[in-house]
């Protein structure tokens, strides 16, 4: 199975589940998390069902394109369900047959796994998916997400493309991969891996990072109406009171912005450890306040999707 | 006689959620029948990533009559003139018991009410019915979840629940669903959900549906297939008890798929091999005859249809793991251990107590000085303690925490660095807990010693002392480590000095003020508590307060040598013997009246003219020659002397003197005269063993 055919079997397979097949974010994201489809979606009472690919930058996990195995680009297919269905194990199951995987002739298991992401403020609980000992999807109850109990739960399935489908077509080189008909996946991507992984390891000016960290911090501050520093209790204090007039999808994006340059000072080796926390810290203060901030939002837009009932889609 | 099942189907737990699962199952339910007197003939747990089940035997139709004599307000206050009173009524209605019925009964506080109650007992599916939602609510997991709704929490989601009495289902809801008799078998191999028509038939229907639901049954199981797989490619399984455990608890039915990588890869060390196995994937190791690791392993699936598939895709996966290993170790070995050093120096210990660069220099200069004490090469011991944390910088260890010090001797072997330093690198971690030894060579131990010396008396010495079960710098574990060492290691060190040595270069190094210092006897308060309780593990208590007592007396103001566990552990196991002769009870006896009359007694030199002929004279005399054989014998660490020059020099002398002498005359000459040759044989057989510490036998 060629890689896109692989994209392409798993859109049918959940848009035939009644999920809205989405599309990747158009800024820098680590993973299918960080899409608004499923940060910003998974808080609240709204149901939601998406499934879309995400391109997925991981500056530390570059190794110039000559790792069998490590990217510093890859892909993500995310699907979000919720609330997440009883029969949701099936589905997933379902859609390794819908890839010609039969779980009888292989060795399928769910292997504990606690996932957690500090800089947003998000953590659940579930398993890695493993296909003949090898991780091919992760599966996620969220449970908090932006600091905020989540309720009713998303259930997450993340598949990781490239690993899936180098089994499936038995090669041993990400770069080998039949992207398409006459195509390798090096064709397309080979050069980019060795291009980002010299700029995030050895050419991207810090200076020019920690600035533009520290200026879209602010920046989501400005526009969530949020103060730098939280109240007494740990409570978030607003500058701009009414959830309506706040910028909440903006300030996300500065958010995916600062999470983003901090992986890349992260790569270029330029965060001590004890400045680590701090950076997270300072990434998770805004995050939880674009959750907040989206919270009040839709509750003040009276839950939008809530209206239609059960199901929104399929 | 009824047998109850109830089944709790989950998605797949995590392996130790089975165990806790299964425990705490147990505890709930054992809990529950008592208190609701509910007899049985058995109960177990069984448990699978998918399911958690109980099972009882034997159990009554219903519960026990409750008869019982219930006491209540005082007599006096519950009838006046014969009358009942509001508090007589309303004990009576409390209890349901007619007013008449109430008894007088005679307590230590005088009369009062009682009522005979009985109830009669209800019938058991009710009772299970009533109280099973509470227990199965008190299955405890690590972490709990929600899911869907979000409206119940459990390990993982529950997807279905049986509750059968016999042949009936009790009417039980829990996490939002209804019991039934419907349950599943295994996920792949019998997918279909089936029907169970008696709470008896559970286990075999299961088999059938491919799930051994009992752990010890599936281990067992397991560990055949293991057996036999090991066999056939002709070597033995590395034992991994934790793995063993981890596998079993991953699979409904375990099944054996043996699997191959590269024999280039066995150029690595064994440990990392096993590591990268057992870490990434709960893989077994095989040894060959020789006991030399094979590339081969063992995988324990949960579906085997199709062997060779599975163990195609394993392999793959091994070999972009082990490749990963390979390519860190050959990272690694780019620079020398020494070249990592600055690094150490950007890592924090403590804000109070500066970077692991500074706390190695720290350990170095301790080890340097250490070794000079106990006759090791002190060049090697400093550079083997700068050497020893190098490997935490090292990519292998990052990756392999556990393989820290292991990484380290690796990489110092091939480096060329002397074999000695190498294993220090390695063994100063050792004992790394209960079940390890600690090291055999000295040069190890005194790097051990340094290291946790620093660590202990640094943290102490900023306030970071344990409390209560908070512990966050092992400090407790540092403790026992340097006590075990130097119980059984090779080198034999006074805890006075280790402090000593770890707070002058606590103070060198600007960390430590005045208050810091007050902190060293603190530790050896510390340190102290540990040894009583190793001790009293293995020894009666009194004796090892007795010696315990005397050795912290003798030794903790002695900053040279004072208070090594070696010399606490002579005293104790002189004592112990000391302890079986027959004579021990009168003399200890004797020693405890001595040491009683003469404590608050002001010490001095016993003048012999002032010695009543007799008794008093010749145990002065008897105390003249035993004396200096006993201090000499406690200067050499000798105490099964010192003590047996106690018994046969002084025990007549002194029975004698209690016999025939009146202490406490009038004459304060020779009061005071008494009093101090009293103190002077007590003081000497103190410095030994406090005797009045023991009790009677």
């Amino acid at each position: 199975m060629r890689f896109q055919d692989l994209i392409l079997r798993l859109e049918r397979f959940w848009a035939e589940r009644g999920c809205l097949v989405g599309q990747p974010y158009n800024s820098e994201v680590g993973a299918g998390t960080f899409n608004p489809h499923t940060f910003l979606r998974a808080i609240g009472p709204e149901p939601w069902n998406v499934a879309y690919v995400e391109p997925s930058r991981r500056p530390t996990d570059g190794r110039y394109g000559d790792n069998p195995n490590r990217l510093q680009q890859f892909h993500q297919y995310q699907v979000i369900l919720k609330p997440s269905p009883i029969d949701i194990q099936e589905l997933y199951l379902d859609s390794l047959r819908a890839l010609g995987t039969d779980p009888l002739q292989h060795d399928v298991r769910f292997v504990e796994d606690d996932w957690e992401s500090p800089t947003l403020g998000a953590w659940g609980l579930g398993w890695q998916v493993w296909l003949d000992g090898l991780e091919i999807s992760q599966f996620t109850y969220f449970q908090q997400c932006g600091g905020i109990d989540c309720k009713p739960i998303s259930g997450e399935l993340t598949y990781g493309l490239e690993r899936i489908c180098m089994y499936l077509q038995d090669v041993d080189h990400v770069m080998d991969l039949e992207y398409a008909e006459g195509i390798r996946y090096g064709d397309v991507f080979q050069r980019a891996e060795r291009e980002w992984s010299t700029y995030n390891f050895e050419s991207a000016s810090v200076d020019l990072q920690r600035d533009l960290f520290d200026r879209y911090e602010t920046e989501a501050l400005r526009l969530v109406g949020a103060a730098a520093k939280k109240g007494k209790g740990g409570k978030l204090t607003w500058d701009v009171e009414d959830p309506t007039k706040r910028l909440v999808l903006p300030a996300y994006d500065c958010v995916i912005k600062c999470s983003h340059y901090f992986n890349v000072l992260d790569a270029r080796g330029a965060i001590s450890v004890t400045e680590r926390q701090r950076y997270i810290g300072r990434v998770r203060h805004i995050a939880r306040a674009v959750a907040e901030g989206w919270y009040a939002q839709r509750e003040a837009l009276g839950f939008p999707l809530l209206r239609n009932g059960e199901g929104t889609h399929g | 006689m009824a047998e109850l099942l109830v089944e709790v189907g989950v998605e797949e737990l995590p392996s130790s959620f089975v165990a806790s699962g299964r425990e705490s199952l147990e505890a709930a339910a054992r809990a529950m029948l008592a208190a609701q007197r509910l007899s049985h003939d058995g109960l177990e747990v069984l448990g699978t990533p998918r399911r958690l089940a109980l099972r009882v035997r034997g159990l009554p139709s219903a519960q026990a009559d409750r008869r019982e004599t219930v006491t209540g307000p005082p007599w006096t206050a519950a009838f006046r003139d014969g009358e009942p009173t509001k508090a007589a009524v309303g004990f009576a209605r409390k209890n349901g018991v007619p007013v008449t019925d109430l008894a007088k009964v005679e307590t230590d506080k005088g009369p009062y009410v009682a009522a005979e109650v009985h109830e009669v007992g209800r019938p058991t599916a009710e009772v299970l019915a009533a109280e099973l939602p509470a227990a199965l609510g008190r299955i405890a997991f690590r972490k709990a979840m929600r899911w869907g709704e979000g409206e119940h929490a459990f390990g993982r989601p529950v997807q279905w629940l049986v509750v059968l009495l016999d042949e009936e289902v009790v009417p039980v809801s829990f996490a939002g669903l209804d019991a039934g008799r419907l349950t599943r078998g295994h996920r792949f191999l019998a997918p279909s959900t089936f029907v169970l028509a008696s709470a008896a038939e559970y286990e075999d229907r299961l088999r059938d549906a491919r799930v051994v639901a009992d752990v010890a049954a599936r281990t067992a199981l397991m560990n055949e297939r293991l057996g036999v797989a090991a066999s056939a490619l002709g070597g033995t399984l590395v034992d991994d008890a934790h793995l063993e455990a981890e596998c079993a608890s991953m699979v409904e039915e375990p099944f054996v798929v043996p699997g191959t990588f590269d024999e280039a890869f066995l150029a690595l060390p064994d440990a990392l091999v096993i590591s990268v196995m057992r870490d990434h994937q709960f893989y077994f190791a095989l040894r060959d005859g020789e006991g030399r690791l094979m590339n081969r392993y063992l995988n324990v699936v949960n579906t085997a249809e199709a062997p060779a598939l599975i163990a195609k895709g394993n392999d793959r996966v091994l070999r972009a793991r082990l490749a990963d290993a390979q390519f860190f170790v050959t990272e690694d070995q780019k620079q020398p251990l020494e070249a990592r050093l600055p690094k150490l120096d950007t890592v924090t210990f403590h804000s109070k107590l500066g970077s692991v660069g500074q706390k190695v220099g720290r350990v170095a200069r301790i080890a340097e000085r250490l070794a000079a004490d106990v006759g090791v090469d002190a060049d090697l011991a400093g550079r083997a303690a700068r050497l020893a944390k190098a490997d935490l910088e090292t990519l292998i260890v990052f990756e392999f925490p556990d393989l820290q010090g292991l990484m380290g001797r690796h990489y110092a072997l091939r480096e060329g660095l002397p074999e000695e330093l190498a294993d220090a690198i390695r063994d100063h971690y050792r004992p790394a807990g209960g079940e390890d030894d600690p090291p055999d060579a000295p040069l190890a131990a005194v790097v051990g010693l340094a290291a946790r010396a620093d660590t202990l008396v640094g943290c102490f010495g900023v306030g970071l002392e344990p409390k209560g079960s908070n512990d966050p710098f092992a400090l407790r574990r540092a403790a026992l480590g340097i006590v075990r060492t130097l119980l059984e290691g090779p080198v034999d060190v006074g805890l006075t000095r280790l402090v000593d040595l770890a707070a002058a270069e606590l103070t060198d190094a600007g960390h430590f003020d005045d208050a810091a210092l007050e902190g060293q006897r603190r530790v050896l308060e510390f340190v102290r508590a540990r040894l009583r309780a190793l001790f009293r593990e293995a020894h009666r208590g009194d004796l090892v307060d007795a010696a315990l007592a005397a050795w912290w007396e003798e030794g903790s103001g002695d900053l040279d040598g004072g208070l090594s566990p070696r010399d606490l552990r002579a005293r104790l196991v002189a004592l112990e013997a000391f302890r079986e002769r027959p004579e021990f009870d009168d003399l200890a006896t004797a020693f405890k009246r001595a040491f009683n009359i003469a404590k608050d007694a002001a010490r001095g030199a016993v003048d012999p003219h002032l010695l009543e002929a007799g008794a008093e004279a010749d145990l002065a005399e008897a105390f003249t020659a035993a004396g200096p054989i006993i201090r000499e014998a406690l200067d050499a660490r000798d105490y099964t002397v010192a003590f047996e020059t106690v018994a046969t020099g002084l025990k007549a002398p002194i029975d004698r003197f209690f016999d025939e002498v009146f202490v406490m005359v009038d004459d304060p000459r020779l009061r005071t005269n008494r009093l101090r040759l009293l103190a002077a044989i007590a003081d000497t057989v103190n410095a030994a063993a406090h005797l009045h510490l023991l009790a009677p036998a």
